[in-house]
């Protein structure tokens, strides 16, 4: 195919010899033997210069001549446009066979055809955007195929087709061309479709400004100049707005604001803060229009911006965008002020991020202190902040139920209207309320993040976190001496020693590789440490395990993991944070300092050091937050108080090494480290975390162990030890105990002799006691010891004779006073009876029983014997006082059988049950109405004792009379005879709650006498009255039965 | 007749628009829509339009008294719009469409004016 044929000699046999034998030779004439003439000598033109043109020139050509199909994108014009002007054509009847035909060879054909079909449709669509040569040059290849197959087509059905194979070859030949000068003037055409289309932009007006480089908006002598005035810093936005309303309001007028504009650059890290500008003509135009603004000084010296400065006056710089996993830093809400957080996703316009961070809830609990002290106190307040941690649905619904909202298959809450996910609370905040700029997360801080995922594995990714690290990158100081890594740019691994640092340049001795021996200078961004494992290295900033010091065990680019010398285990640190170490680290203490002291931070802050590092120490301190402080930050240490005592949720108290737990919250438990004020310190060992320490109130713990079995709650909750049988049946002494009295210890001020020891048989005044001990003034030696409060023994100071101070102050004996009262051989007697309880507070009782008893027991025993039947009258003994002597020592002689006797089973067995409880009431005094009362309910039983009874009940008012009645006539008999057991059984608390006033009536030889009985009844009555019931009432019948026994025994234990 | 100024205890609501720069109240944009691109930009009355293409994060402001003498406004490339206090810097992003619809249909240049465009010079 030669391709200039076609042109010149429109019809060209020569080629329609070639490829068409048939020519249609007629075809021409109708449509177009001139026009194809006049046409083709057209097209050449402007074909070169463009394909729209030469598709309009081929538009045309088609309408007159339908081409052959040869030439693929005008062929497919030819389609659309004949069926348009079918008219026209001669043959249009044939036309749409042909094309039909047409087709269809082409879907037969190959796949290169079906091509270009595509092709010369997109052409016909889009033609501009078509400069290929490739359509032109594959259409030139394929020619010769084309022909053929319209020949084969054509040829049988029509003239027409003659006519078209003429354009063909023009056509082709027109492809070339085009091919041709496609090819070799891209550049002009290119030229020229920006010529064209090129001037769109600027055509319009609007953008003209747009257009112009800064360059050439730079600043000349023409322009007004820049001055800058002083305002009042974080006022310049107001004074601007101030200065734009003076603008308006003055605009027409005749003082029109003579300067032409003004501005800001104000903000709190910026270095323009404290000025506006001013652009003005003249300096004066300034004093004018600023002259009565506020916060704006233009008295003050004006700067004069030089010209060349004032494109930086105007300096934008954009603010890095936000990507979803950077790193940031809260600002706005104000609980969470410097927190870390994550993004998660930015909207569209870049001013809003949602980030996830760890929520900082109190779960209501403040809520509550807040409103107690009145609701007025702000809710936004900055009060200590409660600590970091993921939330937490248990907690959450236990204050808050309804405001909680949950979606358990996402892990998803909203509790209070905000999101948690996972834990974490997430929230959409404005970009200009976070910190995006130097956020240097620490790793400790990100693990936290990592933590988080919900399958519990770390997602931790290191890379989102050194992306946001390199920030951070420049703080990075490299040392001569350095080995350092090249991992970036084109010395990429290079290796070598640092000799110099100058700025930003490293200057590098190359160590390995190709290069060694070499000195490069790199700059420092795309540097990092290098070592090897083994190295022993320093963390030395960045992450919290600053100050570590340990041996690489593992690199993986720049995530050294070193094993910590000091606690052995491993760390992951930046390569970056190390520095190779020559030095052991981590000692226990700092100083003074040691890890678990208590330590004053500041006037009412205290701290427990959770950790020593090399220089500094992390104090829990007791909002539970984590600090680290210097050594020369804190204030003191605080000694560790031994004594300390707080009262935990109950009242009970605790103290050091007390092992409680927190109700409610966590219910964490830990052993009391420290005590300071109302916040306790727990060590427990089952968490790592602050070193296991952590920080409660007192008020919120229960205690789970006192050291040292400690009774630690007297006034609440049942007396453990008396609801012990093994105890009651071998009491041991301590358990037997007098309950715990109030006020100051009895054995103040009492005269005592020390039993044993090198003092032994010396006498002396109790000065001063604890609870195990008396500092006991010797009359001998005038020289205070310390004894044991179990070698005193108790002296009457007028008498000598031993007494029980314990009764005595049960009775409510002023000690001699009462004793006074008692008159001397009610004294004697009495101290026999009621040390009863004493006694059986040493051994069983039965010692402490004979030595009572000796005296005067035995006798009232036999009264009551006598009584027995309703034991009253041992009552009665016991309240009066007198009779109760003898009483109550009746009783002894009883009692003593009574040791002998029964006791043992029945106290297990049937009596105790309710022993206990008059017990625990009846040791208290108000226990002892309820005895009585009790008692009373009882009485029916005894009905036969009623005198008794009635004493018991009106023990108070007339206990002397009944009691004395009791003891006259009923006693032996109703004791020895039935009753007894209807006593038992029944009675038996009752019997407890009898003794009870008995008590009243044991001390009440003081009582009666001062007529206190009523007043102070219960008192006393706790002391002595048991034993007395214990005798009294219960003796006999005890004896008589196994009851009793059971009855005074736990009585007596509790009592004494 | 002040209607540029905006008391301090409203300044919290306002927004700059991300073509212009001009800062205005929220309620200004609903009310006026942009002085300088409300042929394009149809802020008044569309609230959603007035959040996408407009910016609370803005800073440095700008008085201008007279946009045609002023090397700020020419600097700024403002010296065509109209009197009223203009942004140094917008922080934002003008939505996608919206910017290839002003700048196909308008033939207007957007220059963004969050900093990024003057890496370019």
């Amino acid at each position: 195919m030669s391709s200039h044929d076609p042109r010149y000699g429109g019809d060209s046999d020569s080629d329609d010899d070639n490829f068409n034998p048939a020519p249609a030779d007629l075809s021409d004439d109708e449509n177009n033997a001139q026009d194809t003439r006049a046409r083709k000598t057209n097209r050449n033109e402007p074909r070169t210069s463009s394909p729209a043109v030469e598709e309009q020139e081929d538009d045309d050509e088609d309408e007159v001549q339908p081409p052959a199909g040869k030439q693929p994108r005008i062929a497919q014009l030819d389609e659309e446009e004949d069926e348009e002007e079918e008219d026209e054509e001669e043959q249009n009847d044939n036309e749409d066979d042909e094309e039909e035909d047409d087709e269809d060879e082409d879907d037969v054909q190959g796949g290169h055809r079906r091509k270009r079909r595509k092709d010369r449709r997109a052409a016909f669509f889009d033609i501009e955007a078509e400069v290929d040569d490739e359509d032109e040059g594959e259409d030139d290849e394929k020619d010769g195929e084309e022909i053929e197959d319209f020949i084969d087509n054509a040829h049988p059905d029509d003239i027409a087709d003659s006519g078209r194979m003429n354009d063909d070859r023009r056509h082709r030949e027109l492809d070339r061309r085009r091919e041709m000068e496609a090819s070799l003037d891209a550049e002009k055409q290119a030229e020229i479709l920006r010529e064209r289309y090129g001037k769109r932009a600027p055509a319009r007006g609007y953008g003209d400004s747009a257009v112009v480089p800064k360059r050439l908006l730079l600043p000349s002598v023409e322009d007004p100049s820049i001055w800058a005035v002083r305002c009042k810093e974080g006022k310049e936005r107001e004074v601007v707005f101030s200065i734009i309303r003076r603008v308006e309001e003055r605009l027409g007028t005749k003082n029109e604001m003579p300067i032409i504009s003004a501005f800001e650059r104000g903000g709190i890290n910026s270095v323009m803060k404290g000025y506006i500008y001013v652009e003005a003509q003249r300096q004066n135009d300034i004093m004018i229009a600023l002259d009565g603004v506020l916060n704006v000084y233009p008295r003050t010296k004006m700067i004069l911006v030089e010209i060349k400065d004032m494109p930086d006056l105007l300096r934008v710089i954009k603010t890095p965008n936000l990507e979803p996993g950077a790193w940031v830093r809260l600002k706005k809400p104000a609980k969470h002020a410097g927190d870390l957080a994550q993004v998660l996703d930015v909207t569209e316009n870049g001013l809003e991020a949602r980030v996830r961070y760890i929520p900082r809830l109190d779960y209501g609990v403040r809520d509550e202190m807040t409103t107690a002290e009145g609701k007025r106190k702000r809710p936004g307040l900055p009060g200590p902040r409660p600590p970091q941690r993921l939330f937490s649905e248990v907690e959450a619904r236990k204050r808050h139920p309804r405001n909680i909202v949950d979606n358990p298959q996402t892990n998803t809450w909203t509790y209070m209207g905000e999101d948690f996910e996972h834990g974490f609370l997430v929230k959409d905040i404005k970009i200009q309320q976070l910190e995006v700029k130097d956020v240097n997360p620490t790793l400790e801080e990100v693990t936290k993040f990592a933590s988080g995922a919900e399958d519990g594995t770390e997602n931790l990714d290191l890379k989102a976190l050194a992306a946001s690290l390199k920030d951070s990158n420049t703080n990075v100081a490299y040392v001569p001496g350095d080995v350092i890594e090249v991992y970036e740019g084109e010395q990429r691994g290079v290796i070598g020693k640092a000799t110099n640092v100058q700025g930003d340049i490293v200057t590098l001795q190359v160590t390995e590789g190709d290069l060694a021996g070499q000195t490069i200078e790199v700059p420092n961004k795309g540097l990092r440490k290098r070592f090897r494992p083994g190295d022993h290295v320093k963390v030395i900033g960045g992450s919290r395990f600053r100050e570590e010091v340990g041996m690489v065990v593992k690199i993986v680019d720049d995530r050294v993991t070193l094993l910590t010398d000091q606690t052995n285990t491993e760390i992951t640190v930046f390569s970056k944070d190390l520095r190779e170490a020559d030095d052991i680290g981590g000692q226990g203490s700092l100083g003074q300092y040691s890890l678990l002291d208590l330590v004053q931070l500041d006037p009412t802050t205290v701290g427990c050091i959770i950790k020593v590092d090399r220089e500094s120490l992390v104090v829990l301190d007791q909002n539970g937050d984590t600090r680290q402080v210097m050594p020369s930050q804190i204030t003191n240490k605080l000694p560790k108080r031994k004594t300390a005592v707080a009262a935990d949720r109950n009242g009970s108290e605790i103290r050091l090494d007390d092992v409680v737990r927190e109700y409610g919250g966590q219910q964490r438990q830990g052993k009391i480290i420290h005590i300071h004020r109302s916040f306790i310190y727990l060590h427990s060992n089952t968490t790592s975390e602050n070193a296991g320490v952590f920080v409660t109130r007192s008020n919120n713990v229960n205690t789970i162990a006192a050291k040292g079995g400690r009774i630690n709650n007297a006034s609440s909750g049942p007396d453990l030890s008396s609801m012990n049988p093994a105890l009651k049946r071998n009491p041991a002494g301590p358990n037997m105990q007098p309950p715990k009295s109030f006020g100051p210890d009895r054995a103040m001020g009492q005269t005592v002799t020390v039993k044993k020891g090198g003092y032994k048989g010396l006498l002396g005044i109790v000065k001063d006691t604890t609870d195990t001990h008396a500092r006991v003034e010797l009359h001998t030696k005038g020289k205070i010891i310390t004894v044991p409060k179990a070698d005193l023994a108790f002296k009457d100071k007028i008498t000598g004779r031993p007494i029980d101070i314990n009764t005595r102050g049960r009775g409510g004996f002023g000690g001699g006073g009462g004793r006074g009262g008692f008159g001397s051989s009610g004294a004697g007697d009495w101290s026999g009876g009621s040390r009863t309880p004493m006694a059986s507070g040493g051994s069983e009782r039965t010692p402490a029983w004979s030595s009572s008893k000796s005296s005067a027991r035995t006798p009232a025993w036999s009264r009551n014997p006598d009584t027995s039947g309703s034991r009253t009258p041992a009552w009665g003994d016991g309240s009066r006082t007198v009779n109760p002597y003898d009483g109550s020592r009746t009783s002894y002689g009883g009692a003593t059988s009574y040791g002998g006797g029964s006791r043992t089973p029945a106290w297990s067995s049937g009596a105790k049950t309710p022993a206990p409880d008059s017990f625990g009431h009846g040791s208290k005094t108000p226990a002892y109405g309820g005895g009585g009362d009790a008692w009373g309910s009882k009485t029916p039983a005894y009905g036969a004792p009623t005198p008794g009874a009635s004493g018991t009940d009106s023990w108070g008012y007339t206990p002397g009379a009944s009691g004395s009645h009791a003891f006259d006539a009923p006693t032996p008999g109703a004791n020895l005879g039935a009753p007894t057991p209807a006593a038992l059984n029944a009675p038996t608390p009752g019997v407890y709650s009898a003794p009870t006033p008995a008590a009243v009536s044991a001390p009440t030889p003081g009582a009666w006498q001062g007529g206190w009985g009523a007043d102070t009844a219960p008192t006393p009555a706790v002391g002595a009255p048991t034993p007395a019931a214990y005798y009294g009432a219960p003796t006999p019948a005890a004896y008589g039965a196994p009851e009793t026994p059971a009855a005074s025994g736990p009585r007596y234990t509790d009592d004494d | 007749m002040s209607e540029s100024f905006v008391a301090p205890g409203h300044q919290r609501y306002l927004r700059a628009c991300m073509v212009c720069s001009i800062v205005m109240t929220f309620a200004r944009f609903r009310d006026e829509g942009c002085p300088n691109c409300e042929e394009f930009l149809h802020l008044q009355g569309s609230q959603d339009q007035i959040e996408s293409c407009t910016s609370q994060v803005f800073e440095g402001l700008i008085s201008l008294a007279n946009p045609a003498r002023s090397w700020v406004a020419k600097w700024q490339r403002l010296d065509t719009y109209v009197r009223g206090v203009y942004a140094t810097k917008v922080s934002g992003q003008l939505p996608d469409d919206v910017r290839t619809t002003i700048e196909e249909e308008y033939r207007i240049q957007y220059i963004p004016r969050d900093g990024s465009a003057t890496e370019a010079d």
